[in-house]
């Protein structure tokens, strides 16, 4: 479809202001925060309330024209790069705050407003907004939902659909529709809420989210250990779950991601250990105590260097951010970095460690390793120069191979970024055949047009 | 993770095949429009690779990018500039781009985005080389070339002097070099703004810091042109005022001491509040208003924070002789951004509005600037506001206090 054409249309609907057609426009959005995936969409439309994105999705059905939404293109699996051209929604206007209840522990948000927004908004009003992934300061709500983000504390408190208590979005032929609400018991019909968290933009155009809220722990408590190798930590996060704590927050660094983040964050890491575990944990004063000892204990039997608790607040917050920009940090390395994020059961955590390095050394590639060790969440990335195409090649091989790996492990191949494009050639070793083609048939009943972000999931 | 030309096929191969109907807009995706994956591309040589290729794209510049608050686009966030940017380079947006022109100018320079960002992009450097190449010869704007040509002219700048009476006072002229408490000679720099509209800043600091020399015939030291597309003089300026100079570059003004730090080396370059609070030196007296102490705010300055890190010194000095509360979002672009409020004074009014209406509710009777350009944008607004609240600089602020002098005497608020 003709470009002028499309902006005319398109104007008629949310207004000139909000349609951008011009090159440089379709440039920025042509990526998010995915590299090696790149193409330009044909239009940029910013709609300001959910009658509007109705209306658009409404127009590219009849049109076949690609929506592709996107909320701060802060995703890694190049989830929101058009891949086919088209529209790219970008939702960034709708971001009110509607409601924080403490009656209810709940809030209302537009799908716009950015996850730390969100979390601050409900500590103000005394209450936890659980979910933090690492990009929280960044990414948006709705993001958060269509990739069911996860984040730091996922051990103890889950994911971001375990919070998703009810939404309302937009189908690609344009009706509006609400699923769930203010409830935390409603069996009424296909769990939809579930099944539009995760489902990356290929099924509905999220525009409002409902999330459950906790009341805010009184107390939160940090340490970090230092451990000879990945694997001695990854012992170590065993032996501490299975010594019965589950603590809020168990993260691990390998030695290249402590550097890195050093020299950004310039915390006094240590930095000739093998590997650093982040501890921490939040509730009652008493019982964050009683945790942190005994993972203090538990770390020290298993060979730590050495295990120190944060002094205070400021210093666990600081520990806790340098964690989560680990991958931007790595960077420093090589301008690169490809990061993908392989799933294993815990106890399997020290094999996977392994196999990545035995993969990493076979292919001569420099990838270090961090990720949210409680949940067996791994982040591999791997540190290149662009303009070496050979290690390009050589990086996709590696990983097709730790894929593999982690899905022999009973893993897979993403825990929390999503598949997006990036990892599209691989969910079928993940899924089968037939839930593929299931998947494909959901796709169908929500969007026969097949318009909204093709060439992802369901596609 | 996919390869690069699967990526192609993938999306050459048309969507949606089982979703239906393949969409009827023609695939946009192409080696051409592949970013890394495609291949070195030769690159015009407007920018330095390493510098542009230092941004992952991650987005956690976003939240502190002034202007990405006030439209919520991408193509004016720093992540979507540097994207621009990278365009511009490989040549697949075209030279005379209209978004490459808007958006090199709508940027305010403010380097927010560079104290949050993990990865180290330098993204000052970055805008520097691009409005090298953006505002070259006739694209600069017409105000910045008037400004440019104005201050590189010494004997114009001694003229504004003689008119608005010396900035530099009675005192010391430079031929014996005093010695600072480091035994190193401290120069104090006068500005060419801030001679001419804040003539009072430079005495008010002869007067706190007895031991300063103010050499004469200092010219411009290229911050100007530095941040309006014309980077080579601005290197060279700052090079000649760094001869002119002996011994520590004294600096009442955030911009021209991150610009000098960056070309005459950061040991050689001391902002007024670090360089007191480097002395352990504490001001003495304090100000008073109708009796009282004054309670008094700090509007920072970007560059001094963002470019050189310094935030602490100024709070501790003022906290000294008033009673200190912080401003929130001080550490935010006040929109004055050098030439910015008077290129683009709509935009510049749009990112400062939020700032004052948080300063009403702070109930303030002083903000303190440590830049004339955020002094001169707070002096405007304030006024045009009819706020009780005065800005003042962080010179006059601290003479005030320590008696009759320049600063216009203890306790005094007239305006």
């Amino acid at each position: 479809m003709d470009r002028t054409d499309l902006a005319r249309d398109l104007a008629a609907i949310v207004g000139a202001d909000h349609v951008r057609v011009d090159d440089g426009a379709l440039a920025a959005y042509a990526r998010d925060a995915t590299p090696l995936f790149h193409a330009l969409p044909q239009a940029v439309v910013l709609p300001g309330s959910t009658e509007e994105v109705a209306a658009v999705l409404k127009y590219a059905t009849e049109r076949a024209v690609p929506v592709v939404p996107r909320g701060a293109g802060s995703n890694l699996c190049a989830g929101t790069v058009p891949l086919t051209g088209g529209i790219v929604l970008a939702l960034t206007r709708l971001d009110r705050i509607l409601e924080v209840s403490s009656e209810e522990l709940l809030a209302r948000v537009q799908t716009g407003v950015t996850t730390a927004r969100l979390a601050d908004a409900a500590a103000r009003a005394g209450l936890l907004y659980a979910p933090d992934p690492g990009s929280r300061t960044v990414s948006t709500v709705g993001g958060n939902v269509a990739t069911c983000a996860g984040g730091l504390r996922g051990l103890k408190y889950g994911v971001t659909r375990n919070y998703v208590l009810g939404l309302e979005a937009v189908l690609p032929t344009g009706e509006i529709i609400r699923t769930g609400g203010r409830l935390w018991k409603d069996v009424a019909g296909y769990d939809l809420t579930r099944l539009l968290t995760g489902s990356e933009g290929t099924l509905a155009v999220i525009t409002e989210v409902t999330v459950a809220l906790l009341p805010a722990p009184a107390e939160t408590g940090t340490g970090v250990a230092y451990f000879p190798s990945l694997a001695d930590a990854s012992r170590a996060v065993t032996d501490v779950i299975a010594a019965g704590i589950v603590p809020a927050t168990l993260e691990f660094l390998d030695r290249k991601c402590i550097v890195a983040v050093e020299e950004f964050a310039g915390l006094g890491l240590r930095q000739d250990a093998g590997a650093l575990l982040l501890f921490g944990d939040d509730g009652d004063a008493r019982a964050v105590a009683t945790h942190l000892g005994r993972i203090q204990e538990v770390c020290d039997r298993a060979g730590a260097l050495e295990v120190t608790l944060a002094e205070d607040v400021a210093r666990a917050d600081a520990l806790l951010a340098a964690r989560r920009c680990s991958l931007p940090a790595l960077s420093r390395l090589g301008s690169v970095t490809v990061l993908e994020d392989a799933t294993v059961p815990r106890h399997r955590l020290a094999e996977m460690v392994d196999r990545i390095d035995e993969i990493a050394a076979r292919h001569d590639l420099t990838i270090a390793t961090f990720g949210h060790a409680g949940d067996g969440n791994l982040h591999p990335t791997c540190v290149l120069d662009p303009d070496d195409h050979e290690a390009v090649d050589r990086t996709h091989a590696a990983f097709a191979e730790i894929f593999a790996a982690a899905i022999a492990l009973d893993g897979t191949i993403t825990g929390e970024h999503g598949v997006g494009a990036a990892k599209l050639p691989y969910l079928a070793d993940r899924l089968g055949a037939d839930q593929v083609a299931l998947l494909r048939r959901i796709k169908n009943a929500f969007d026969p047009a097949g318009i909204l972000n093709p060439g992802k999931l369901g596609s | 993770m996919t390869d690069p030309t699967n990526d192609h096929r993938t999306a050459q191969a048309g969507p949606g095949h089982t979703g239906g109907g393949p969409p009827a807009a023609r695939p946009a995706t192409g080696p051409e429009q592949n970013g890394h994956g495609a291949g070195p591309e030769p690159g015009r040589g407007i920018f330095d690779k390493d510098l542009l290729d230092r941004c992952i794209s991650c987005g956690f510049c976003l939240p502190a990018c002034p202007t990405y608050a006030l439209t919520g686009e991408e193509t004016s966030s720093p992540r979507g500039r540097i994207t621009l940017m990278r365009a511009l380079e490989t040549g697949r947006l075209d030279e005379d781009d209209p978004t490459l022109a808007e958006e090199s100018s709508f940027c305010l320079g403010c380097r927010a985005c560079e104290t949050v960002c993990p990865a180290g992009v330098e993204y000052g450097l970055l805008l520097e080389q691009w409005r090298d190449h953006q505002w070259r010869g006739r694209h600069r704007p017409w105000l910045a070339r008037l400004l440019m040509a104005l201050v590189s002219r010494p004997w114009l700048l001694r003229l504004q002097g003689l008119v608005r009476r010396h900035a530099r006072g009675g005192g010391s002229p430079a031929a014996k070099p005093e010695t600072g408490p480091a035994d190193q000679p401290v120069s104090l720099m006068l500005g060419c703004v801030e001679r001419g509209l804040y003539p009072k800043v430079s005495r008010a600091v002869q007067q706190l810091c007895p031991e300063v020399t103010v050499p004469p015939g200092q010219g411009c030291c290229g911050a100007l042109h530095a941040h309006n597309g014309d980077s080579r003089t601005g290197a060279e300026l700052a090079e000649a005022l760094g001869e002119r100079l002996p011994g520590t570059v004294l600096t009442t003004a955030g911009g021209c001491a991150a610009h000098l730090a960056h070309h005459l080396g950061r040991d050689r370059v001391e902002e007024l509040s670090e360089y007191l609070d480097r002395d352990g030196r504490r001001p003495t007296g304090q100000v008073t208003v109708d009796g009282r102490r004054a309670r008094a705010t700090l509007q920072d300055s970007c560059h001094l924070r963002n470019g050189l890190g310094v935030s602490r010194p100024p709070r501790d000095l003022i906290a000294e002789v008033a009673d200190f509360v912080e401003l929130p979002g001080a550490d935010r672009c006040c929109g004055a951004a050098g030439t910015y409020s008077m290129l683009r004074p709509s935009d510049s009014r749009a990112v400062l509005d939020p700032k004052l209406e948080d300063l009403d509710r702070l109930d303030v009777d002083f903000i303190v600037a440590v830049n004339p350009g955020c002094l001169r944008q707070l002096q405007q607004s304030l006024r045009r506001r009819r706020s009780r609240v005065r800005a003042v600089h962080l010179a006059e602020f601290l003479a005030m206090a320590s008696g009759p002098g320049t600063g216009g005497g203890t306790g005094s608020r007239e305006l």
